[in-house]
């Protein structure tokens, strides 16, 4: 892991194609800002693990687990 | 083209019902999937890796379950997926399912949209907020209208 010390308007480049600004430091928050082509996903990492956990939890169905359908009104 | 499906035995996938997902779903490999059932009137798919023939994922279009569920794309999401109208978009849910049915959860915070017409996919977060990754699903379906799958529930390959 790289640790480094960026300031309020300074940024990283991760690639050729991200960068990422430190906009605002507030007390125990920090605003980025994210410039990555729009064919990179971008996500809030606890939302990104909750949404990996149930497509892995997901794909652990067997076949006999969900029901065939309901019938129609 | 076949795939020997761990779940399913042999599948025939036909070309028009592959989607590509460029960069996978979220947390799993490979970039190409196809929605298979029982038939088309089905109201549980699985999402099928072609790739990989022991992944596979129940989903669901979430309004029979839900009929004021909303979706916003970002508009990079939108960009990606190429969609020009919300017309274009068709939007499953990932079912996490259990031995009970009372305890199915879906996810609706983190959408499946498909490109109708070019088979594009990608899982995207939705804008609307306030949904979660583990809703109940059968909240408001009655359980009683829900047939249990048999085992030997035969599986055809179909279009969405």
């Amino acid at each position: 892991m790289l640790v480094i010390t960026r300031r309020p308007g300074e940024r990283i480049c991760l690639g050729d194609q991200i960068t990422v600004t430190v906009l605002e430091v507030s007390g125990s928050s920090v605003r980025l800002g994210i410039d990555a082509p729009a064919d990179v996903p971008v996500y809030r990492h606890e939302i990104w693990l909750a949404i990996k956990e149930e497509n892995a939890a997901a794909a652990l169905a067997p076949a006999s687990s969900v029901p065939t359908d309901i019938p129609p009104n | 083209m076949f795939i020997n499906s761990t779940r399913f035995g042999q599948l025939e996938i036909r070309d028009d019902s592959i989607i590509v997902f460029p960069e996978g779903l979220i947390g799993l490999g490979g970039t190409r999937y196809a929605l298979v059932a029982r038939d088309d009137r089905s109201v549980f798919f699985w999402l099928h890796s072609i790739d990989d023939p022991s992944l596979a994922l129940p989903v669901t279009k979430p309004w029979p379950f839900f009929s004021d569920y909303e979706v916003k794309l970002s508009d990079d999401d939108a960009a990606t997926l190429q969609l020009e109208s919300p017309e274009q978009a068709e939007i499953f849910c990932v079912v996490r399912a259990a031995d009970q049915l009372g305890d199915f959860t879906i996810n609706l915070r983190g959408p499946i949209v498909i490109h109708g017409e070019s088979r594009l996919g990608r899982q995207v977060i939705n804008e609307v907020g306030g949904y979660g990754v583990r809703e109940p699903l059968f909240a408001r379906v009655p359980l009683s209208e829900v047939r249990p799958a048999t085992p030997a529930a035969p599986v055809a390959a179909t279009g969405v």
